[in-house]
């Protein structure tokens, strides 16, 4: 075997009975070649049998080995990351990927070089099921390698699985590299909350790649925020209020900033909140959105939502949050000379609404939501594995608020 | 209101960002100020869309009659706490338990607490636990008595003040069947009933069984009707909130190549099964009243025929559907008495061994009758007779104390027409698609394949899908599926009256036609086999045998 070690001891054989619900390190190898992965991915599933009898005595292969969901792609810019990035994906074995890459470039100066960590991690998802594993193969590549490292990981594709690409950190849309990465993917991961700046380039910039490159975005800053769009729609669930949807005129979000200076926190989530709103109402751009050239003034621009003209505030706000949280949504609709206000705040627990509709105030209402980790939203990302229209329009929406 | 089945809907056509949703002049006049957009329709909450998997129901209480019983405690409040654990209650909600037994709100929790303990598929911070067990009262009183109900409308009152609840209500009866009639009155003479005008809502689940007979299910309907509207009527059939019964619908119809296949021109035959290996445990006395055919035909198996056989349904809305299964269960029609002699087998379990521990037969058990006629197995052999079915037998089984637990639908394709392969030892085997509903819920997929090598054998082979290699381990129970969906308003994965009423026309008969016949030879069937020999036959005369599981 080119470049392979042994199975350590501490990887349990394959066929050993493990708990329900438990995952279980089945394999551990290291290679040096791409080749050498390969042989050593085929390996793992030639050392047992997965046939059982059929039903007319014949052998039938019944055992699950590996899962049949997905390649997930892991482009790790950081040593440290792509560590973070594997115990993230070991959390969810059993879960979700078939194979997961997780690629890390090292050392660009000298000589070429790769070097592969392969595992299967499998677990018993209950008494009766049979087992099911994931492969994670951990490549670091250093010298010229790694700048290839697309090339390096098309050939380790399930094929006809799907491929999702988890770019954490801040992924360069305009760079060479990204045509390589996003031609091979169906589904890119990111986090706009994290990108540098306002984080606004990065999502005009992302806003283009699915109609260029044929991929699904997920953001993990769209996905966090699903309890506040599930506080403000319930609002609109009276009948009483809702006509006043068709109503708004005013729409505030507060974010919080250490810097009050534009340009120095990360908006993307609190612009998607305003995105969110128009996309679903059908809201037109008048003018799209613009700093305040004072600092704390934060950002404005105007919609237009039938024939009222719809003012759009997000302000930053001084709190120990982390920068960019939303603190809190304002809505404000004017109908049949009755004024509707709804507040959705932040809370320890999730968010809290609080409406008052021609005078009279609404019982305060708690929708529970606590942070997601990373894991969380990588599980619900992968989860909810299909097209998601609503995202894609809040995205388009986001980027022609920015740059119509 | 939208279905549980999770089919993304379509995005409106008022969007501003769905290019091409509108005319193209429309849209770049719009695009450039113009123009007037489409404003949103005041009827739909346009903020909705896209939100499904999110939707928490709206602030309620629920009051469950019979909370000290066993259902309550084993399947009930652990599927609350797994709605609580994921944040799918509302903040503001409230579960007024309502029994006979000398509780108070302390010690009721307490016994709540060891129930989830016990029962739970994930176990609950504790936190989260003190937080779901605050939120439990005990209401003590007789169902017969007046006072039970006047002083539960008051704390009701009370409880929407204190939670906040809007005045909206979720009646969960979980008690004897013989109760039903006499909650129900209760409730509609204290006025719960009443949806209010501003919204607040009332509702009641019912579980099964719904009735013992034609007859008694229309006089419950009757009772039911008589103070609840069918819309706020939700009648449980936990079979249909399983996450593989579901995926049925999307099977059949989320797929464009097999409803193609789906009819008496490729379908050789039916097969649906639900085997328990287990006996009537500590529910002798309750069985001896109910039997295999009440127990499992006339609901489980019959709402899997149904869904099986069902034409595909205009639209996913609750009644759409149910139209559609009440189609089917009006096409099969009743037996007639000659035919239930020759369509339907009956037997009884004697003692015998199931996974290696030797076990009594039913006349053994507690609480049956030493000469006991109740069946504890049933097979049937029905026709669907309509355009799609007609002359597809659909053979169905269930039966206490068989070889295993088994849940299955199989779809038996017809042989192929011309035997080409001459020079082969074997013929191809005949296709066959199998809906595994539980134990490795999954579908598997048979056709035959050439064995590799000089010679030319046939061999079948299966394309195996299971749930657990290809999505998340945490699959809800269907209990909190289908409480999720009642506290959200949705009626899909519930039996409407005249369903229910079909279903009890279908078997009726069967029960009239033994009650005219002789005693039946049971004991006729060993625990820990597949069922008495006549239902071998009884297929076994069509030239079929029953899948082995």
């Amino acid at each position: 075997m080119e470049g392979a070690l042994t199975p350590p001891t501490a990887a349990v054989p394959l066929g050993q009975a493990a708990a329900p619900g438990r995952p279980v390190l089945r394999w551990s190898s290291r290679t040096r070649s791409i080749d050498g992965v390969a042989k050593e991915l085929a390996r793992i599933w030639s050392s047992v049998s997965l046939t059982t009898p059929g039903e007319e005595g014949d052998a039938e292969r019944r055992v699950a080995a590996r899962s049949s969901v997905m390649n997930l792609v892991v482009i790790a810019g950081r040593g440290e990351f792509g560590e973070r990035a594997a115990a993230i994906v070991e959390g969810l074995t059993g879960r979700h990927p078939s194979r997961t890459l997780i690629v890390s470039p090292a050392d660009p100066d000298g000589p070429s070089w790769l070097d592969a960590q392969v595992q299967a991690h499998c677990m018993l998802p209950s008494a009766t099921a049979p087992e099911t594993c994931s492969e994670l193969v951990y490549v670091t590549c250093g010298g010229e390698s790694g700048q290839h490292m697309a090339g390096i990981v098309a050939p380790l594709l399930i094929h006809d699985l799907p491929v999702t690409l988890w770019w954490p950190g801040e992924p360069h849309f305009e760079s060479r590299s990204v045509k390589d990465w996003l031609t091979m993917a169906d589904r890119v991961i990111v986090d706009g909350a994290g990108w540098s700046g306002d984080g606004l380039s990065g999502l005009v910039a992302m806003a283009s790649l699915p109609s260029r490159f044929q991929v699904e975005i997920s953001d993990f800053a769209l996905i966090r925020q699903a309890r506040w769009r599930e506080a403000i729609a319930s609002t609109f669930d009276r009948p009483a209020l809702l006509p006043c949807l068709t109503s708004i005129d005013r729409i505030e979000v507060a974010y919080s900033a250490r810097d009050g200076t534009p340009g120095m926190t990360n908006v993307v989530r609190p612009v998607y909140h305003v995105a969110w709103l128009a996309s679903r109402l059908g809201m037109a751009i008048l003018s799209p959105i613009r700093a305040g050239t004072e600092p704390w003034s934060g950002y404005s621009a105007l919609l237009r939502l039938g024939r009222r003209r719809v003012p759009v505030a997000i302000r930053p706000v001084e709190s120990s949050s982390p920068p960019g949280t939303t603190l809190s949504v304002e809505l404000h609709a004017t109908r049949n000379r009755a004024e509707l206000s709804v507040g959705v705040t932040a809370s320890a627990d999730g968010v809290v609404v609080l409406a008052s509709f021609d005078g009279a105030a609404m019982p305060e209402r708690t929708f529970f939501g606590p942070r997601l980790r990373e894991s969380d939203l990588l599980a619900m990302t992968i989860d909810a594995a299909g097209r998601d229209p609503i995202a894609g329009e809040v995205l388009t929406t986001a980027a022609e608020l920015i740059e119509p | 209101m939208a279905t549980r089945v999770k089919v993304p809907r379509a995005a409106p056509r008022v969007a501003v960002s769905a290019p091409g949703s509108l005319p193209i002049r429309q849209e770049r006049l719009a695009r450039d100020g113009k123009r007037r957009r489409p404003s949103a329709r005041h009827d739909t909450n346009l903020l909705r869309e896209g939100l499904r998997l999110e939707r928490v129901p709206d602030p309620h209480v629920v009051v469950l009659f019979g909370a000290t019983g066993d259902l309550s405690h084993r399947k009930i409040f652990p599927a609350l706490a797994q709605l609580w654990r994921t944040n799918l209650l509302p903040a503001d909600w409230g579960l007024l338990a309502v029994g006979r037994r000398p509780y108070d709100d302390t010690s009721f929790r307490e016994d709540v607490a060891a129930s989830l303990h016990a029962n739970c598929r994930i176990q609950l911070d504790p936190e989260v636990e003190r937080q779901f067990l605050e939120r439990i009262s005990y209401h003590r009183g007789d169902f017969g008595d007046d006072v039970t109900f006047d002083t539960l409308a008051e704390r009701l009152e009370q409880m929407h003040l204190e939670h906040e609840t809007r005045s909206n209500l979720l009646f969960y009866l979980a008690t004897q069947p013989s109760a039903f009639p006499q909650i129900v009155g209760q409730v509609g003479r204290c006025g719960l009933d009443h949806e209010k005008h501003d919204g607040g809502w009332r509702r009641m689940i019912i579980e099964k069984p719904f009735g013992r007979d034609h007859e008694s299910a229309k006089r419950l309907n009757r009772d039911v009707l008589r103070v609840f509207r069918e819309s706020q009527v939700y009648r449980i059939d936990h079979y249909l909130g399983k996450e593989t019964v579901r995926n049925l619908l999307v099977f059949r119809f989320g797929n464009g190549i097999f409803e193609p296949l789906w009819n008496r021109r490729y379908v050789d035959h039916v097969q649906i099964t639900v085997a328990e290996s287990i006996g009537v445990e500590d529910r002798g006395a309750f069985y001896e009243e109910t039997g295999a055919v009440r127990d499992v035909l006339q609901n489980h198996l019959l709402q899997l025929l149904s869904l099986v056989a069902m034409e595909p349904p205009a639209t996913f809305a609750a009644d759409a559907l149910r139209d559609e299964k009440l189609k089917v269960l009006r096409a099969v029609g009743p037996f007639t008495r000659g035919e239930v002699g020759s369509e339907v087998v009956r037997g009884q379990y004697e003692k015998g061994w199931v996974g290696g521990q030797q076990v009594k037969g039913y006349r053994e058990e507690t609480e049956v009758d030493s000469v006991s006629e109740t069946e504890t197995f049933v097979a049937a052999r029905f026709e669907v007779d309509d355009w799609r079915w007609s002359g597809v037998p659909f053979y169905l089984r269930t039966g206490k104390r068989l070889a295993r637990r088994a849940t299955e639908i199989a779809i038996q394709f017809r042989d192929v027409p011309h035997r080409l392969f001459e020079d082969a030892a074997t013929d191809p085997q005949p296709n066959l698609l199998a809906i595994r509903v539980q134990p490795d819920e999954g579908i598997l997929l048979r056709f035959n394949s050439k064995v590799p090598g000089l010679g030319l054998e046939i061999r079948p082979v299966t394309m195996d899908f299971t749930y657990g290699a290809s999505f998340s381990a945490d699959t809800p129970d269907a209990y909190e599926t289908l409480i999720l969906d009642s506290m959200l308003g949705d009626q899909s994965l519930f039996t409407r009256a005249d369903e229910v009423e079909a279903a009890w026309s279908i078997v009726t008969p069967i029960h009239d036609a033994w009650l005219d016949s002789p005693a039946p030879e049971f004991p006729n069937y060993r625990s820990g086999s597949w069922g008495p020999e006549a239902a071998e036959e009884l297929i076994g005369r069509d030239g079929r045998r029953w899948r082995r599981l």
